[in-house]
């Protein structure tokens, strides 16, 4: 998988052609688990099962129902995905077992290697943050992830965000559960030259697969 | 009790419910030899737990009385009731099996005149009403029961309950030495008409189904319907007695889910529209029905049934398998989902949920012949020879009609079996 | 033939001995019921009291039993002496247990079972063995008319049963719709791809077999007759006609598709425009290549739209879902896609059904890539070269145009059921039924030209089809009895009878092939069909005191009786289902059956010891259908509901069967009321005799007129609809109907007979 870019291509959008195979097809060849969207028989028991639900413009059962329909840029653009937390109540619902969550991500993964997922989506944004920071060394880095979402929109507001949440870092820095240098440093893991040349092998078997519909 | 006379040219039909009897009483009406067991004390089957038949909302007891008569005017079927087939051995036109009778503790002498049952005070769990009540130990199961013989549950025996029925009797038709007996019957074809049981509501674990009380399944809810069952007719939901007047149905419970039933059971939206019109019957324009379902499938002529409920004001239909059940404090169930034509979000509270619960085929508990064919969901098709053959909810999940349809094609081909095989012994 | 000689064996089991006087009940017996042996027993239906019975009859000459025990319902194990009529006095389930006990009720009781016991004498003095039906032919030929998928099916099955079989397809040759198919649905597992229709193996078994006979190009001209002796006339396309006798008619005449052109709103005409059996055609003719449109262009998209015509609740097209169009778009959705993926196949559907294990092919069809959206369709418009289908999208709940080079519309199945013949006949009149003025005729009230061509041509003088239930189907309104035409030993299978998929016609087909055996059994025995199966008896008339009023020959619900030309009615025995709905008809009395007649009931009535005007101890007549008022009060005794002890039930075979004569005869005779418990009637009757409670309730509209010209309160005759399960409601009925008799007073009829 390639690195999530904040930026993507421009292409041209797809035709926009209703209830054509177009979309689906699209979906199926570079959404992980995408081969999977038709087979979805609207009953809606997915939507209903989300506790993140009444928060997001589209349920997994419409975003179904949006990519059979052809509605491509509504779908990309859609924050939805991105509402997803990976509780996993729709998949073990779900009567026809869809692996929901996996679609769900995997359709925000191809909107935003497309360059069409939503701006200043919050959870969008962690997760670029997050995957970013992982894969630099091969290992998290808390005070560096943490930091930098809280000065993600700016520097007054991340000093708000810090100052807020001071005594709890004190407290956690008291337990042993935070160490502050690591914001300078950070430790690497043991083999970080393995990791990079495993990312880099994943990105090449990625590269392999039908490049993406512009 | 004698084992009945069987030959090579006597058919075996297993199932004494609505399937069962229809093969049992077509074949024996174009003359042919039929022996029928029945695993419970009574003929009828899960069809005689029914209030109403949709779609004319008639009475399941009204054509169990005319098969009963047909039955008692046909010396062609032997009836054996607690009867199990422990195992079948041979081929078309040649089988042999074994049938394991279970004591019923009542022989043939009893008037059913109901002084054991007056004289006994243990209860039971009525299984006639599936659970829901209780019922003395010594009983007739229910008053359209055939034979019209009562019976001791098994609990009773040892007891000092079972000395007072004994002594009750005045005909001495209790028998409290009655054993298991094992019979060996000769037959030339086997229908299997053992009908269905409903998917164990339980494991639809979102559902609360026994967790939480007013969420019932709908075969209980015919007997609550039932002026015969627990309630007397009463609409009453399990946790307070309090009448239940906002009632929802969610379809598919169990059905069309490969976590559950792969297949669509057929019956439940039929079942649904009818149990929806229990509703009105019971409470008029003050009840109302709630539909939770994905696809109403009220197939051919059955439309029109659908079409009249549609126009009820007070029934509602929601496009949604609904996701989970909570409970509030009251007991109300509250139903949690989308409804999907459009995209909108409910919470909504009931007094009672009926669950439209799967049909899953009764022969996936018992040990079928080794040569007889089911498909994934263990419904029934028959053996390759032709010899044995599935009947009625047995055979596919099917309504009172079509399985009545379905035995009747059965009970041709089990003649079919005898005949050719008289023609290739002679 | 020897003496009769009349018995009665008391039974003073079940607590019986414990509250009834036995002795006055055999002083009944004997002095007023002049039976000459009385026989008391403590436990009759043990195999000692039952043995005591049989020594009577093989020994003592005793010809006529009298049980006096419980209902006719209970112990038919026991009291079971074929050859013997008897008649059962019910003291058990319509005394014992329905009376109040205590010392306070001794004495009605005893009135009551006294009563039972008077009323089972007469009855039984009345009674004959049957002596078997004098129709009996004994053809076991079966005709299977339709030579499509269920026609064929039904005659192999028959045929492999051994029966012979005269095959009769109007078509040149065999396979009707099938024929015309591409490919099938699967019928079993796995459930996942179309099949071969194995048509054309079918077509050989049933040609090589040598049992059956197969008329191609050949109509019926004419089918008169009844079951067993059924003679037919096969015309053919070039005038021959053949006359053949056979047993019993299958009626596999299938269907025909909905007419495209009636539906011009969603495109019917268009050259984008077909229907699954447009569709079948072409896909027959790609033969697995590429589907192309009858005009020859290309096909890359493709809309199915279902429930095109069907589930209308506007009347203007079929109200009815046909049941297989949906596994049908399915199959034919794949057709495309196994022949291109490519292709763009959109099924629009607003409930898509798929019953069973059609869950799988469902899911075959959305792995191939089928696009599935719930849409209502508006119109269809011819767009380019291809159409525009215009729907609501109802779960993204907006409104969508979708191209299409062809599109599908899924019409459905409309029966081959031949002649409407309510049109055609009209039933009872009120001129018929004051009995006296000239017969309505019957009157066409379509003209000839409206109407289909007849399938069958039945010479029988109710019209020349099968009656239809609705929409055109000849399906049987029986839940329980799905075979139950209205025309016996004439059965109706596959699509005809109701809409189906193939794998049901095939299934419906072998079930119809039984009932055809089964018809033909039982006539060559002269026994009755459902649901009185196996009964011997039959209608017997004395055709010297007829008027031809023609009562019996308009309202017999199966058809059974014909006219002769003079009018008078003939009855076609084997064609009878005994339901004696003639003989409730009859005004001058003359049909009657062995064991049941104007006098088994007639004599009962009067049997009584009718206690004066001045006793305030009315009597009130229950006549009571035995199929599910009877069984609802003896299910009344099982649970110990108590009703009034002043009423005297009777069962009837079906209330159509009444006579007002029993009424008039219990009025004048002093009874104090007459109810009537029968099934419901109207669109969902619950009679088993389909028109019998409907009939009893036209002929009791008339009563009033009765009452009046004796002075008697209208309360006094009550007509009540009863269900089998009603065993609470006949106990109240019953109360009420007392409280109503005490209002009004008792009859002032009383000892003027």
């Amino acid at each position: 998988m390639q690195a999530l870019r904040t930026t993507g291509h421009q292409g041209i959008p797809a035709v926009a052609a209703r209830y054509r195979n177009n979309f689906l097809k699209e979906v199926e060849a570079h959404v992980e688990d995408g081969e999977w969207v038709k087979m979805c028989m609207q009953c809606g028991v997915c939507a209903g099962s989300c506790p993140f639900g009444p928060h997001w413009e589209h349920p997994p059962q419409e975003i179904f129902m949006m990519i059979r329909a052809g509605k491509r840029d509504e779908v990309l653009k859609s924050d939805a995905m991105w509402m997803c937390t990976s509780c996993y109540n729709c998949v073990v619902r779900c009567p026809r077992k869809l692996p929901i969550t996996q679609i769900m991500h995997g359709i925000a993964s191809y909107a935003q290697e497309l360059g069409l997922a939503p701006k200043n989506q919050p959870t969008r944004d962690f997760s670029i943050q997050f995957w970013n920071n992982c894969t630099k060394t091969g290992r998290v880095n808390e005070m560096k992830l943490t930091v930098g979402l809280y000065f993600k929109d700016g520097l007054v507001s991340g000093i708000k965000q810090v100052m807020n949440m001071l005594p709890v870092a004190i407290g956690l820095i008291k337990a042993g559960r935070l160490n502050p240098f690591e914001l300078i440093s950070g430790h690497s893991p043991k083999d970080q030259k393995g990791i990079a040349a495993m990312l880099k092998k994943a990105r090449a078997i990625e590269a392999q697969r039908a490049p993406a519909t512009h | 009790m004698t084992a009945p006379i069987a030959t090579s040219q006597t058919i075996l039909v297993v199932g004494g419910g609505i399937s069962g009897m229809t093969a049992a009483l077509e074949a024996a009406e174009c003359g042919r030899d039929v022996v029928l067991v029945e695993r419970n004390p009574t003929l009828g089957g899960r069809t005689a737990l029914l209030y109403r038949y949709f779609p004319k909302m008639c009475h399941p007891t009204c054509g169990l009385e005319i098969n009963l008569r047909r039955l008692k005017a046909n010396r062609r079927v032997r009836v054996l009731t607690m009867t199990e087939v422990a195992g079948i051995t041979g081929q078309r036109g040649d089988y042999q099996a074994t049938l394991k009778i279970r004591p019923r503790y009542v022989n043939e002498r009893c008037t059913a005149c109901g002084d054991c049952s007056a004289a006994v005070s243990a209860e039971i769990p009525n299984p006639y009403n599936y659970g829901m009540g209780q019922i003395k130990a010594a009983y007739l199961p229910h008053a359209m029961a055939y034979p019209q013989r009562y019976v001791l549950a098994p609990s009773l025996i040892g007891t000092a309950d079972a000395d007072l029925a004994k002594a009750a009797c005045k005909v001495g038709a209790i028998d409290l030495e009655m054993q298991e007996e094992t019979v060996q019957l000769s037959v030339g074809a086997v229908v299997w008409a053992t009908g269905w049981r409903p998917y164990d509501a339980a494991k639809i674990q979102p559902y609360g189904y026994g967790r939480f009380p007013n969420v019932i399944t709908s075969v209980e809810f015919e007997r609550l319907a039932d002026p015969s069952g627990p309630t007397g007719g009463k609409l009453l939901r399990p946790s307070d007695g309090k009448e239940a007047k906002n009632i929802a149905f969610i379809q598919c419970a169990g059905s069309r889910d490969e976590n559950h039933l792969r297949h669509c059971s057929r019956i439940c939206c039929m079942a649904t529209l009818k149990q929806t019109q229990y509703v009105r019957e019971a409470l008029g324009e003050d009840g109302q029905s709630t539909v939770y379902y994905i696809d109403i499938r009220s197939i051919d002529r059955l439309e029109d049934f659908y079409q009249m409920v549609q126009r009820d004001k007070t029934v509602k239909f929601v496009k949604s398998k609904v996701a989970r059940i909570a409970q509030a404090d009251n007991g109300d169930p509250i139903l949690h989902g989308v409804d999907t034509e459009g995209y909108h979000r409910y919470a909504t509270p009931h007094d009672l949920v009926v669950l439209a619960i799967g049909m899953e085929p009764e022969s996936n508990s018992i040990a079928l012949p080794q040569d007889v064919i089911t498909d994934s969901s263990g419904f029934i098709e028959g053996s390759p020879d032709g010899g044995m053959c599935g009947a009625g909810s047995a055979s596919s999940p099917l309504d009172v009609n079509r399985s009545a349809q379905s035995a009747t094609g059965a009970a041709l081909r089990a003649i079919k079996v005898i005949h050719q095989t008289a023609r290739e012994e002679a | 033939m020897a003496d009769n000689k009349f018995a009665a064996y008391l039974c003073a089991g079940c607590g019986l001995g414990e509250v009834l006087d036995f002795e006055t009940l055999e002083k009944v017996a004997k002095r007023e019921g002049k039976m000459q042996v009385i026989k008391r027993h403590d436990f009759l239906c043990s195999a000692e009291g039952v043995q005591t019975i049989r020594d009577d009859i093989a020994n003592e000459g005793v010809t006529h039993v009298l049980i006096g025990a419980c209902s006719r319902r209970a112990k038919t194990d026991a009291f079971d002496f074929p050859q013997t009529p008897m008649a059962r006095a019910n003291l058990r389930e319509g005394v014992l247990w329905v009376v109040a006990p205590g010392t306070d009720h001794d004495e009605v009781r005893q009135e009551m079972a006294d009563d039972y016991i008077r009323m089972g004498c007469a009855e039984l003095k009345k009674m004959a063995v049957p002596a078997g039906n004098p129709d009996c032919a004994s053809n076991k030929r079966i005709l299977v008319v339709g030579g499509g998928m269920t026609g064929l099916t039904a005659a192999i099955e028959a045929a492999e049963t051994g029966y012979e079989v005269l095959l009769v397809e109007k078509q040149a040759q065999l396979g009707g719709w099938a024929a015309k198919l591409h490919k099938r649905v699967p019928f079993r597992e796995p459930y996942a791809e179309p099949q071969d229709t194995g048509l054309a193996e079918l077509i050989a078994r049933v040609e090589a077999h040598p049992k059956i006979g197969v008329h191609l190009a050949s109509t019926l001209a004419e089918t008169a007759g009844a079951p067993g002796r059924f003679a037919v006339k096969i015309a053919t396309e070039s005038g021959a006609v053949t006359q053949e006798t056979v047993g019993a008619i299958i009626q596999a005449s299938g269907f025909s598709t909905y007419d495209l052109a009636k539906l011009p709103e969603l495109g019917g005409g268009l050259p984008g425009v077909v229907d699954q059996a447009g569709l079948e055609q072409l896909a027959k003719a790609a033969d697995g290549g590429a589907i192309q449109r009858a005009d020859g262009q290309a096909v890359n998209s493709v809309v199915f739209v279902q429930c095109a015509g069907q589930r209308d609740e506007t009347g203007t097209h079929l109200p009815y879902c046909s049941g297989h169009c949906c596994a049908t778009s399915v199959k034919q959705a794949m057709y495309f896609k196994d022949a291109n993926p490519d292709v763009d196949t959109v099924v629009l559907y607003t409930d898509l059904r798929m019953p069973g294990m059609g869950e799988d092919f469902y899911r075959s069809a959305q792995t191939k890539g089928v696009i599935f959206t719930k849409g209502k369709v508006s119109t269809v418009t011819a767009a380019g070269s291809g159409c525009n289908v215009n729907f609501r999208d109802l779960i993204l709940n907006e409104e969508v145009t979708l191209g299409a080079d062809l599109v599908v519309l899924a019409t459905g199945q409309v029966p081959n059921s031949g002649v409407n013949i309510d049109l055609v006949v009209e039933l009872a009149t009120e001129e018929q039924a004051s009995g006296d003025q000239a017969p309505a005729e019957a009157t066409p009230v379509a003209t000839p030209v409206d109407l289909p061509p007849s399938i069958l041509n039945l010479t029988y003088r109710q019209g020349p089809d099968l009656p239809q239930l609705k929409a055109g189907l000849t399906d049987s309104h029986f839940i329980c009895f799905p075979y139950e035409t209205r025309r016996t030993g004439i059965y109706a299978a596959g699509p005809v009878r109701r809409p189906m998929d193939m794998l049901q016609a095939t299934d419906d087909a072998t079930g119809a092939a039984l009932k055809a055996i089964q018809a033909v059994e039982n006539a060559a025995l002269g026994r009755a069909a459902h649901p009185r199966s196996g009964d011997l008896s039959y209608p017997i008339v004395r055709l010297e005191g007829c008027t031809q009023c023609k009562r019996c020959t308009v309202e017999c619900p199966f058809g059974a009786i014909d006219e002769d030309e003079r009018r008078f009615p003939v009855f076609n025995e084997s064609r009878c289902r005994r339901c004696g709905t003639c003989m409730g008809a009859c005004p001058v009395r003359v049909i009657s059956f062995e064991n049941y007649s104007v006098d088994t009931v007639g004599s009962q009535i009067k049997s009584l010891d009718m206690p004066d005007e001045f006793s305030e101890r009315p009597r009130i007549l229950l006549l009571a259908c035995e199929n599910d008022a009877y069984p609802a009060l003896d299910m009344a005794g099982l649970s110990r509901t108590l009703y009034s002890a002043f009423v005297r039930a009777i069962p009837v075979r079906c209330l159509g069967s009444v006579n007002t004569i029993w009424i008039t005869d219990a009025l004048n005779s002093g009874w104090d009321g007459v109810m009537l418990m029968g099934c419901k009637r109207g669109d969902d009757y619950q009679c088993h005799f389909v028109k019998g409670s409907e009939l009893a309730h036209y002929r009791l509209s008339k009563i009033d007129d009765t009452l009046k010209q004796l002075s008697l309160e209208t309360e006094r005759v009550a007509s009540y609809e009863v269900a089998i399960t009603d065993s609470q409601r006949v106990a109240a009925l019953i109360n009420d109907y007392a409280e109503t008799i005490k209002r009004i007073g008792m009859s002032p009829m009383k000892g003027f007979n």
